[in-house]
This record gives structure tokens, sequence and C-alpha cells, in this order.
């Protein structure tokens, strides 16, 4: 629309309509306007947290809290009888891993559960870099497995009398059977009694799923190797070869024999129906609070979240029926800065100053709660962005599976206070068990509330409706500049061959012109590709340290450019020789920032959180760049500043930079090197989170154009 | 923008002629190298890719129904043509070993997507000479001469070859390469001005998808006009300048003389018969092999109902790249009908005015027909894309022209390039993650849509822009004689 308003404009037309005559303005006044937006996009996002919205129970199906707890000081009693139980096979060294699961096994078959084991093999997380296009089961990569690096995951369900078995909830209690931790002893405590209560309510109308995940490989791993094998059924017997494979894991079939007096504990794998929710249960060392807490995570892969309706179910009974402390991530380090407090005292004057002119204006919050929602946003936005799921629960969302990680932190040490330790998990178990209530009650999947928000604090939430405002505020002066430079670059263009009139040239390429940029813009994404591809061979080299490995990278990487420089651009520059070399830069930052654009409303479908982090990162670069040399013998004041802006904004642009000064920032730069940025960047791909790919094939790519421009010569 | 970078890299073409083969050669190398890629890519399930009518799993399928002599059209999963089914369905199944899936078949899709570059590339160079013809007998020989002129054929040729949309729906194993293998086969008969193949063309492309049923329009312009005739009206000046001392009362009746004689080309009706013709002998033939394999299972009636009937009552209404599944997913079912037939009448209401604005011009007609069928045809994939981009390139020359150029040829770029990034993103997240709905979808097919009617019109008011220019100079080159 707005290139359309400037053609017109080329063409001098006497009559306008209103939105061409908008789109020239834009344009024309493009950099105004660019200041403006861009500013206007990092006030609104600092406006975030005063424009949170409080929470609601949007399902009304959930009804939560509504019926009494049924958990009684009976289940609490047996529950914690397991726990000592736990704690003391801890104390009998020999053979403790298998015992505690049997143990377990033991108890949930004592409750008329059904049991199964689940052997998992610890898969080393791997490289797919078509992974996020793809479904979540075709990144299955069969490996081969050593025998000795295998799990175990005790698995209990209770089939629903009121159910017809396809649908279920999940618990799932993190615990290592090889080291019994007090910790986890007492979250299997609390899931105990939850399980053994849902065993004998009438109203259970969903099957429920106990998972005890065996975490000697990483939490994580357990679910998602359970998850996997629980969304694909094998028909081949995957299973027999397995043990065939590796015979020191039978131990655990004769572990059944000895266990023939229960009824139900089966070799294969037991599946409930469709997840409708899953629970992950953990709890934290004692925590410096007065109260007994709670923590919620709730970030998955790729910054995804669960349904909000979720959280606000644990949420509104943790605070209204348990007494609990709810909590959710955020940067302590932010909550001493000076300038968000005086910002934060701004917007509550600003606030007191609407509700004066007007009663009904709510707007401002208290300047201490500012600070706080800031401090959580911030964390919101740093976990989305790097794509790394807080926890456990991030593998339930790859299958569409809402799911949070529920983290109890008492108030005093559990191994001392019997009582307080029965007391918190009376509270805790109630709490989950009003969770499954709410839950057991939906009809459907959780569809009502938010998928796509940010909290800013556990009653607070920022729903997308806001926060991409603040973000297409901000990136909004990239296509105003690029289509008022293309613009400019024809404009003057043609009148340079006005001068010389050659009425009988009907053919020509000056429309195509871009052609030339487009090409350039495309071979350096290609090698941004190329450069994110280059981890995955480097990675095959044995014994590498991080620091020879990132240097690897760099070497490598700065190779494959000369070489399709070579390749791929050389013969095009007989061409751009005939080009005027004066427009040709002009081109060439509008098509980068035409890509650049494009890369970032791509990302922030994907991963908000990245786009606008690392929309803040790209945005001033790539407005600003201009070449140095005419700049520097402008000799100008202005010219020499943009010149030094220029400079310093290229280097901080280029991501090992950024990320060291990140972190700098953060943490002080005592013991950063640069062989923790491929440590960093290991662990994104690990993840498959696609901020690495935003990395490799924006930001990068963007980068080095910038650069060119940079040092164009003209 | 790979298309882009090799069809400008194609403009070196004069100097290095060499390089149009080698490009050739480096694009099928690409096409084997990704057939041969690992699974992962998964092209072939992307519903950008296959639809109903053109997926070979379904097409697979089908076979598989005829073979335990079932009707392949059996459990609505097969919709194209018994003739495809014969053609293609021995190869589905036939495995190498140690070969990907469906090897065959991909290399049957490569070839016809090398036939189709070659048949653009020679349909090129037939309307550039028939461009300077026109030029010429407008005496404005001196201006082609004194610019230089792109080799259209080839950069069509290597726009199609290097589009990678071309190259996706060609490993992502959906037959419209061949759909478009019959279409590009019609225009090029047409322009070489063989009829019985340019019938078969037509035929065949009809009879695999409908819609370049309405190709019969520019066919038959083609035919009785050739491949690129400067306006009446111009001509009639041109050659109405020698009288111009007469007096003006003859000049009247002069016109008409030359009218009926003097013109180089009128509308001749002979070759337009002939391919009447042709068409109603190759459709008998067609009807005839559809009735033969049809009758071991089903009616030929049967075929009509399953292939058209599908196309024309849009009964699949599985998302893909068009805006119609998801209307006729939203209209109430007692106005199902009346949308059916509205929404197939917009493109008959299109046809007749267009054919009368660009009757000199009857491939670039066929060429905004193409375009506008595939923005508005039921099950559109991106391999009609592909076509319309490529047949783009024949009128390089005069789409970028100076001052008559073809506006936001950048923006539209940039727009095609974020939709078709931004497309299975938004079918990500609401398949597979869940966060996102149906509306996300769909809002990158309402941009796509919109954005090739911006193409159409562009491309229609800059061909039109190129001809009034023309008129323009030799009106001047008129004066300039006179005195």
């Amino acid at each position: 629309m707005a290139e359309s308003g400037s053609e017109t404009a080329a063409g001098a037309k006497p009559k306008r309509k209103p939105i061409v005559w908008l789109g020239i303005f834009l344009i024309s006044h493009s950099f105004f306007f660019s200041v403006v937006f861009s500013a206007a996009g990092v006030v609104a996002l600092l406006l975030l947290p005063v424009l949170a919205k409080n929470t609601y129970i949007s399902e009304n199906a959930l009804m939560p809290g509504s019926a009494a707890s049924m958990l009684s000081n009976q289940e609490v009693a047996e529950a914690s009888r397991l726990v000592s139980d736990l704690t003391s096979s801890n104390l009998k060294p020999l053979g403790s891993a298998i015992g505690s699961q049997r143990i377990l096994a033991q108890h949930m078959s004592n409750l008329g559960a059904e049991v199964s084991f689940h052997k998992f093999h610890s898969q080393r997380n791997q490289f797919h870099p078509l992974h996020f296009f793809s479904s979540p089961d075709s990144g299955r990569v069969e490996q081969n497995v050593s025998c000795s690096m295998h799990g175990v995951n005790t698995v209990g369900i209770i089939r629903a009398p009121r159910g017809d078995g396809k649908e279920a909830i999940v618990l799932v209690t993190p615990f290592n059977s090889a080291k019994v931790n007090p910790n986890e002893a007492f979250s299997l405590g609390i899931a105990y009694s939850v399980f053994s209560l849902l065993n004998r309510v009438p109203w259970l109308a969903k099957d429920v799923i106990w998972l005890v995940a065996d975490s000697q490989f990483g939490e994580y791993a357990a679910v998602s190797a359970w998850l996997r094998d629980y969304h694909t059924p094998v028909f081949s017997g995957l299973g027999t070869l397995d043990a065939e494979m590796c015979p020191e894991s039978n131990n655990l079939y004769g572990m059944n024999e000895n266990l023939s007096t229960e009824r139900a504990i089966y070799d294969g794998f037991k599946r409930a129906g469709t997840m409708a929710a899953a629970l992950v249960i953990k709890v934290a060392d004692q925590s410096e609070q007065f109260e007994d807490g709670l923590s919620i995570y709730a970030e998955a892969s790729n910054g995804q979240m669960p349904n909000l309706d979720l959280i606000n179910v644990v949420n509104y009974l943790a605070v209204h029926r348990q007494g609990l402390r709810v909590k959710v991530e955020k940067f302590w380090s932010l909550l001493g800065v000076k300038w968000l407090n005086t910002l934060g005292e701004i917007f509550e004057s600003l606030g007191h100053f609407a509700r004066s002119l007007n009663p009904d204006w709510k707007f401002g919050i208290p300047a201490n709660d500012y600070v706080e929602g800031s401090a959580t946003l911030a964390s919101s936005l740093y976990n989305q962005a790097l794509g790394v799921p807080t926890g456990p629960h991030g593998a339930f969302r790859d299958y569409q599976v809402d799911a949070i990680t529920l983290e109890i932190s008492p108030k005093i040490s559990l191994l001392d206070n019997i009582a307080r330790r029965n007391d918190l998990l009376l509270r805790s178990g109630r709490l989950i068990e009003g969770v499954i209530r709410s839950v057991n009650n939906l009809l459907e999947k959780f569809h009502q509330s938010f998928f796509l928000y940010l909290l800013t604090s556990p009653g607070k939430f920022v729903s997308v409706g806001v926060y991409m405002i603040a973000f297409a505020l901000l990136v909004a002066p990239l296509p105003l500049v690029a289509t008022s430079l293309y613009v400019d670059a024809s404009n003057s263009d043609s009148s340079v061959k006005k001068e010389k009139p050659s009425p009988s040239a009907i053919i020509t390429r000056e429309s195509w012109k871009w052609l030339y940029a487009a090409k350039k813009a495309f071979i350096v994404h290609l090698w941004g590709s190329v450069v994110s591809l280059l981890p995955y061979f480097i990675c095959q080299m044995p014994s590498c340290t991080p620091t020879t490995s990132f240097i690897i990278w760099v070497l490598l990487s700065v190779l494959s450019l000369v070489l399709m420089y070579m390749v791929l651009a050389s013969p095009s520059s007989h061409t751009n020789e005939s080009q005027p070399q004066r427009v040709e830069w002009p081109i060439l930052k509008s098509v980068t920032l035409s890509a650049a654009f494009i890369g970032l409303c791509l990302m922030s479908v994907i991963n908000f959180a990245t786009a606008e982090i690392g929309g803040l990162l790209m945005l001033p670069m790539c407005l600003m760049a201009h070449p140095l040399k005419p700049d520097v013998k402008a000799r100008s004041k202005r010219t020499l500043s943009r010149a030094v802006c220029n400079l310093v904004l290229g280097f901080i642009g280029f991501p090992p930079v950024a990320f060291i000064v990140l972190k700098g920032a953060f943490e002080g730069l005592g013991s950063t090197n640069v062989g923790d940025y491929w440590s960093w960047v290991e662990s994104l791909w690990a993840w498959n989170s696609a901020t690495y790919l935003y990395i490799g094939m924006v930001h990068l790519p963007c980068w080095a154009l910038c650069i060119h421009i940079l040092f164009h010569r003209s | 923008m790979e298309a882009k970078t090799e069809e400008q890299s194609t403009k070196r073409k004069k100097q290095k002629h060499g390089s149009f083969w080698t490009w050739l050669a480096a694009s099928v190398l690409f096409r084997l190298v990704l057939i041969y890629f690992p699974k992962n890519l998964n092209l072939s399930s992307r519903p950008e890719v296959s639809t109903p009518l053109t997926s070979l799993r379904r097409l697979a399928e089908g076979y598989w129904l005829k073979q335990s002599s079932m009707s392949p059209y059996a459990g609505s999963m097969y919709h194209g043509s018994p003739l495809l089914l014969s053609l293609l369905g021995p190869l589905t199944v036939k495995r190498i070993e140690g070969q990907p899936n469906h090897l065959l078949c991909s290399l049957v899709f490569v070839v016809a997507d090398i036939l189709n570059a070659m048949l653009i590339r020679a349909t090129g160079q037939t309307l550039q000479v028939a461009y300077r013809q026109s030029l010429k007998s407008l005496d404005l020989v001196t201006i082609s001469e004194s610019s230089e002129v792109l080799p259209s054929g080839d950069i069509a040729a290597l726009v199609y070859l290097w589009n990678p949309l071309t190259i996706v729906a060609c490993v992502g194993l959906s037959t419209s390469p061949i759909e478009n293998f019959a279409i590009i086969l019609a225009l090029f008969g047409a322009c070489k001005r063989l009829v019985p193949l340019a019938a078969f063309g037509w035929v065949m492309a009809t009879h695999l998808s409908l819609y370049p049923m309405i190709l019969i329009i520019p066919m038959i312009l083609l035919l009785g006009y050739g491949p690129d005739t400067p306006r009446k009206l111009l001509l009639l000046r041109r050659y109405g300048k020698a009288e111009d001392n007469m007096s003006i009362d003859s000049c009247q009746q002069q016109e008409k003389v030359i009218n009926q004689s003097e013109l180089p080309r009128v509308f001749s009706w002979r070759p337009v018969m002939l391919f009447l013709l042709w068409a109603i002998v190759w459709s008998a033939y067609v009807l005839f092999l559809c009735g033969v394999s049809a009758k071991q299972y089903g009616s030929l009636w049967e075929m009509f109902e399953r292939m058209y009937g599908f196309i024309l009552t849009v009964q699949d209404l599985s998302p893909n790249i068009g805006v119609l599944w998801y209307f006729f997913a939203e209209v109430f079912d007692f106005f199902r009908n009346f949308f059916l037939i509205v929404f197939h009448m917009n493109i008959l209401f299109i046809i007749f005015p267009l054919a009368i604005r660009l009757k000199h011009r009857p491939c670039f007609l066929a060429f905004v027909y193409i375009t506008i069928s595939s923005m508005l045809k039921s099950y559109p994939s991106v391999g009609d894309s592909a076509l319309y981009i490529g047949l783009l390139g024949w009128f390089v020359n005069e789409l970028s022209g100076k001052s008559v150029e073809m506006r936001f040829s950048f923006c539209l770029f940039s727009v095609y390039v974020g939709v078709f990034l931004l497309s299975p993103v938004m079918h990500n997240l609401w398949i597979w993650r869940g966060t996102g709905n149906a509306n996300f979808y769909f809002a990158t097919a309402i941009t796509y849509a919109c954005l090739q009617i911006v193409l159409v019109i562009e491309s229609v008011s800059a061909m039109l822009n190129h001809d009034r220019k023309l008129r323009k100079l030799s009106n001047t080159k008129i004066h300039v004689d006179k005195s």
C-alpha cells in the first residue's frame, strides 16, 4: 500500500485517494515516522506490565474449588509411610535402584492400579535442522544405544469408573532411583496420596496416569522417551528386541516374578486415552520465604505456553484454597534497578493523574508492582526466547498436551518436622486433587483461554493482542524505510536518465535493478543456512573444547562465505560494473530491510519473544546502516557520529559479541570466553530451538549485509 | 529468490550461450539431490503441494483399488483421471531395492519439468520472433535493435525450472508437472501453429484439471491472429499514412480496402476450424480410452461425477492455499449451491472482457487466464503458481520497459517470499502446535490471493501501457515521416 502511493507520486497524478495520500505522506517523512514508531514500540514494550490484565477462568466447565476436598489424613499417613520407606531404602546401598522402584510398584499395585515398567535409552539430543516443520514423531531417530544407559520409568494407571478410557490426566514425579533424594521422595509422597485417593473416588471420568520418571539421565529425557513411546505404537516388537540386546536389563523382569502376588504388573507398554493435561510435581529445597511457596514453570520448547486456564486453576486453588504463595520465575537482578524504579514511579503518577481527570480510567499500577511485573515479564520473555523448556512439562507440549511443573518449596526443612511435613503433604495433595478434579470436568481439551501470552505475575498476563502492538510498532520502520529508499533510488535514477533523453530506448531494465541486490541478499542468506548447518559436522569431530569448536566454526564460515562469493557472485561483477554504483547501496539496504522484516515477522509467529529481542538488537543496526567512506569524507559532526554509531552497532550486532555483551551485562564479564557462545548455541540446537535457526538464517545474514553496506565502495 | 537470481544470471546469455544448458543441467541435478534427500523433507504431505487432485499418494491408493478390481473412485480417495492412473499407477508400486520410494514417479516428474522448460523456451523464442516482426510492421525495428532484447524464452524456461515452487511441486510428488505439461503443450502447439498438437494439449489439459478449458479463447485467437499482432487500429494508421495526401472523404473507403487486402494478418478461420475439429476428435478419443478403462468397474458417468463433480462442488474442505475451502466450511448448507455458482461464474465473468481487451496478445491472455484460474480454482497448489510465474517470463521485454515497467515488482516479490515462508509456519501453528487456528492459515491464503490479484492487475496494466507506448512511438514516426 505504501509503495502504491509513492509510485503514484512519481506519476504525479493530480487526484489521489486518501490511502494513497497517506502512503506518500508516510514515505516522504520516513525518517521522522521511523523514529516515532520505533520509540513507540519500545515504550509500548515498557508499558506491558501496566497493561497486563488479571487472569480469569475462561472455561466454565472447570469450576475450580467448587467441591470439597476429599483428601484426608488417612491417605496422607499412607503417603508418609511410603516416603519413609523410600528414604530408608536409600540407606541400603545394594540394589537400591531396583529396590525403590519395586517399593513404588508394590504400593501402586496394592492400590489396585495397573502397573507397568517402561524401559528407555537416553537419547542424546541430536541436531535436526528440519525438525521444526515436521510432525513431532517424524523426528524419531533410531540409533545404536549402549545397553548400560537405560532408565526405567514406573507407570501406574487408574481406570476411571465413569470414563470410557479415551482420556487421561497425567501426574509426573521425577525420581532418581539410583540415589533417592528426600525432596523427590516427598514429591512421590504427594503424588501417592492423590493417587490413592483417586483410586476410590466415584467422580473420576478420565483415567489417571502416574509416571514416575527415572531422572538419572535428566527429567526431560525420561518424560519425552515415555511420551514418544506412548504416541508411537510399535507393532514390530521393538521392546523385545531391546531386551534381547541388553541382557542385564532383564533383572526387572525377574523382579516381576518376585511380585507374583500382585495382579497386574505388565511387561508391555500400557496406555490410557489422549491426555487432557499433565502436572509435573517437584519439591524444592527449603525456601527463604516465611510461607510455603509454589512455583509454576510453564515455558515449553520454542516459547510455547500451556493454556492459560491450567495456570489459572492452579493459581486459584493454591492461593484461595490452600494458602500457598504462588510464584513465577522472575529476574531478581532487575528488582533493584534504578531506572526501572523511576519508570514505575512515573507510570504510577501518570496513573494518579489520569484518575484525577476521570475516576473511571483505571491506568497505572504501584511502582513496586511495576518493577516486579517487569522482572517477571523479562524472565518470561527470556525463557520463551531461549526456546528451551524450563522443565519436563516441555515434552508434553510437543504432543499438544497442556502441562506445567509445580514446584513446592516448603517453609522449613522436611526432614526435621514430621507434623509439618504431613501438613504440607495434605495441602499440596489437596491442591493436586482440586486441579485434577477441575480437569476431570473438562468436556473438550483446553481451548477456551489463551495460548499466546506473557505472564507478569501468577495472576496477571499480557495477551497476544497487546504485545503484538509493541512488536508491530517496533518493526514498522523496516518496510517504511525500505520503500522510501527504493523509491528514492528509482526516482533519482530516472532523473539521471531524463537528462539524456533517448526516446527510442523502450527496453531497459530499470525496474528490475533490485534483482542484483536481491541476488546478493539471497547468497548471504544461503550462506547463513550453511553456517547454521556447520555445527552438525563440527560436533562429529572428537575431543573438541568449546573454544576450539567455535574457532573452527568461525573459520569454516568465513571460508564458505569466500567460496560462495567466488562461485556465485563473481560472474555478476561484470554486470555490476555497468550499473551505476551510486544507487546500488540504497537498493541493497532496501532489500536488507525487507529481508529483516520478513524474517522478524516470520519469527514473531514462531516465537514472539525471540522476534522481539532480535528486533530490538537488529533494528538500529539495519536502519542506521550507511556507507562509512562518504561519512568520513564529509567530516561534519553529524556524519562522523553516524559513522561511529554504525561501527558500534555493527560490532555489537555480531551474534557472539551480542551474546557476550548481554552475558556480561547480566552476570559480569569475569568468566566469559568465546567458548561459552559455542556451548550456548549447542544447547539451543540440542533443544531444537527455532532461535538457533533465527540467529543463523535471519540475524547473521542481515548483520553481514549491514557490514557490507558499511564498507560499500561508493 | 533462486528463480530471480537465475533469471538475472541468464541476462548474460548473449556472452555465454551455453549457460542455459548449464543451468538446466544444474536444475536437474538439484532435483535429483532433493529426491534422494532423507525422508524428513516430508514435502508430499504438505497441503501447499499436494491437493486431493494432484497427490500421488491418492493416485497410488486409486491404483491399488483398481488392481483389486474395485472402482478407483471408491472411498473418495482418488479424483484424477483414469488415464493418469494407467500411466503412473504401475510406477507407484514398482520399488527398486535401496532406492527411495516412488523414485520412478519422481523421475517422470523431473522429465515432465524439463520438457515443460524446453517447450516454454521454444514458445518464448517464437513469441520473440513474432514480437520483432510486429515491430517491423510498425517500422519500429530500430527500437528493438538499438537496445538489447532479453532472450525471453530462456529466461522464462529458467524461471520455470529454478522457481522454488516448481521444484517443490516436482519433488513433492504432485502430478501438477504433468498437468502443466498439457497446458504448455497446448500453448506451444498453438504458437507453432501445429493444430493437432494444440488440440491434443488442450483436450488433455481440460481432461486432467478442467480449468484449462477456458484457454480455448486464447488458443483460437492464437491460431486466428498469430502469436503477436499489433492492434488493428494501429496498423490501419500505419498503412493509411501513404493515403493521407488524398482527400479525407476517400480515406474511409481506403481503410476498408486496406483492411481487406493489405493488412498482413487478419483473423484466419481455417486453422480455428481445424482446431475445433481436432479437438472433437481428440476428446472423442480420450473419452473412448476412459470408457475402456472405466468399463471394468463402472460407467463413464462415475468418472465425470468423481472428477469434475468433485472439482466443481468443492467436496473436500481440507485446507489448501486457495480460499474456497474456508468459505465452504463456513457457509450454510442451503446456500452452498448458490455460492458454488457464484464462485465459478466469477471466472467466466472475467473471461470475456479480458478477451476483448487483450485479443491482440493471445499468449498474454492465456497467462492472465491461468493466473486467474489458479487463484479461483477449488484445489490450487504451488504447481499452478509455478506455471504462471514461468509464463510471466515470456513477457519480460514488454513488462520491464522503461516507464512502462511493471510496478511493485520488488514488493510483489517480497510478499511472495513472505507468504510462502509464512504458510507452513501458520499450518504448523494450527495443526501441530494447536496454539493457532484455521484463521491463521487462512490469513496467508487470503494474502496469497490478493497477491495474485495485484500481479494480474499490474501485469495487465503494464502490458497495456506498453501498447500505448508503441502506439505513441508509431504516431510520432508517422508525423516525422509526413513532415
